[in-house]
């Protein structure tokens, strides 16, 4: 069957199986790898994207039921020119990756916090990460970077 | 969103047979002609009454899916053992939150997100906001739906509890027409409710509280978030102007096979001052009214004391208040 959805801004026609999962289209059909495939449960956030607006666990996502829906993933945060989003940036910045397979599901989270909340507070910040593990970092690197990237928003750029 | 779906795919075909011969169309048949998203597997009606047709025809046969939060995992590696999927999210009759002057009535496709950040709810029905606002993650919160918790039934549901303690009904439609059944009938065992393969739960209505209602919600797990929870309490008490209890609704989740009310301590509780009340004697109550397993998230032992300790700790809140 043939889907049709918008993924960082571009209008595709996708066929599909029905009992595909939103994330293997993602990275399978259209080759965006950024979404990570963890636990396949809607546990541990690797495969966050925006669907809709809203952080969604792309694994427990059925691939027809993107059809008409927009998706933003890490790969739609690049700007034109390719380069990488102040958010990005920020976890550069604050050493916020070690391994890095948790990143571009909690990239997509916070990215969503800070479009809703300007400023959170590291406890806001926590709670809304947490549907996002990671094992490597301890998560205070990644709280660091989320308020460093909201600090760099307030006193600049916005939030897109 | 489902019971019973669990059939491997040749019993499915077995089935299929059997309703041939009784004169039913030929699924496949009809398929082509309905399903406007093109495929012969996937049903994704817009309108209720299209959803019920499927319904009454596939019965178990087609796996109903909505958030997707529970059967996605209940499927995990098995998705292509699904021979026919119900998708509902396109019904958007199904999505509406209505208050009126008597009722607050929720669509079963209503979001745990939509329910926790709506302002009337928080306001109106704060056990149940908050309970919303503790499932999983934002990511299952913005896709897992109200009546998909229900229909799952799992003891430990999160939004039950509170549905008890609000009783709430729901509404089961078929294209016989529709039924309302109150919270506490609904539930008959762990997973298990009174559903019919034909029903779709549309609706869940819940009266208002009144307005001098006091009530503590609590969810114990071992971490915060996208934890199964260990045991859930609603507890609800309307308390006239003089500090007395005119009505109480204790309501417990993942305790016994189903959510349940524990009426011994609600009536323990009824018609008595709110500061006479004795918190250890409704901790023990509370203690001996419940069921609970020893599982991976609790013992038995356990259950039971920590009920008793926030079932003492919520009432100490709410005289304190």
């Amino acid at each position: 069957m043939k889907i049709t959805f918008t993924i960082n801004n571009k209008e595709k026609t996708v066929e599909v199986s029905p009992h595909q999962r939103l994330l293997d289209v993602i990275r399978k059909e259209l080759g965006l790898t950024a979404a990570k495939e963890g636990c396949g449960k809607g546990e541990c956030g690797a495969c966050t994207v925006l669907l809709n607006g809203e952080p969604v666990a792309s694994c427990l996502v059925l691939a027809p039921q993107a059809d008409g829906a927009e998706i933003l993933t890490v790969e739609g945060l690049l700007s034109e020119e390719g380069d990488i989003h102040p958010l990005q940036q920020a976890f550069l910045d604050a050493g916020a990756v070690q391994c890095g397979f948790c990143i571009p599901g909690t990239i997509m989270t916070s990215y969503r916090l800070l479009q809703e909340k300007a400023n959170p507070e590291r406890q806001e910040i926590r709670e809304a990460l947490a549907g996002n593990i990671c094992r490597c970092t301890g998560y205070q690197k990644i709280i660091d970077a989320v308020e460093l990237a909201a600090e760099k928003w307030q006193a600049g750029g916005e939030v897109q | 969103m489902m019971k019973n779906s669990r059939q491997n795919a040749s019993n499915r075909q077995e089935n299929f047979g059997e309703n041939s011969k009784k004169g039913q169309k030929e699924p496949e048949q009809v398929l082509g002609q309905n399903v406007p998203i093109g495929s012969a597997d996937y049903l994704a009606p817009e309108s209720l009454n299209k959803a019920l047709e499927y319904r009454s025809r596939y019965g178990y046969k087609a796996v109903v899916i909505a958030g997707g939060t529970d059967i996605m995992v209940d499927y995990f590696e098995k998705l292509p053992e699904v021979t026919s999927w119900l998708d509902l999210t396109k019904i958007s009759a199904l999505k509406n939150i209505e208050i009126t002057r008597e009722e607050i009535i929720i669509g079963s496709l209503v979001t745990h997100l939509e329910i926790a950040r709506n302002e009337e709810l928080k306001k109106y029905l704060p056990l149940l906001a908050a309970a919303s606002s503790e499932v999983g993650s934002w990511q299952i919160q913005s896709r897992g739906t109200i009546g998909g918790n229900i229909v799952t039934s799992s003891p430990a549901g999160d939004t039950l509890a509170p549905l008890l303690a609000y009783q709430a009904r729901f509404v089961l439609a078929s294209t016989e027409g529709e039924r309302e059944v109150a919270a506490e009938e609904f539930f008959v065992g762990p997973k298990d409710n009174i559903m019919e393969p034909q029903e779709l739960l549309t609706k869940i209505i819940i009266p208002h509280p009144p307005e001098n209602t006091i009530s503590r919600w609590w969810k114990v797990g071992k971490r915060k978030a996208m934890i199964i929870s260990s045991l859930t309490m609603a507890l609800l008490l309307e308390v006239n102007k003089n500090d007395r209890i005119q009505s109480a609704r204790a309501a417990y989740g993942a305790v016994a096979p189903t959510p349940l009310r524990l009426e011994s301590l609600e009536e323990y509780l009824t018609d008595k001052d709110l500061q006479e009340v004795e918190l250890k004697k409704a901790g023990n109550l509370a203690e001996e009214a419940i069921s609970p397993i020893s599982d991976i998230r609790g013992t038995e032992e356990y259950r039971r004391q920590v009920t008793r300790d926030i079932t003492i700790e919520a009432l100490r809140e709410m005289q304190q208040r």
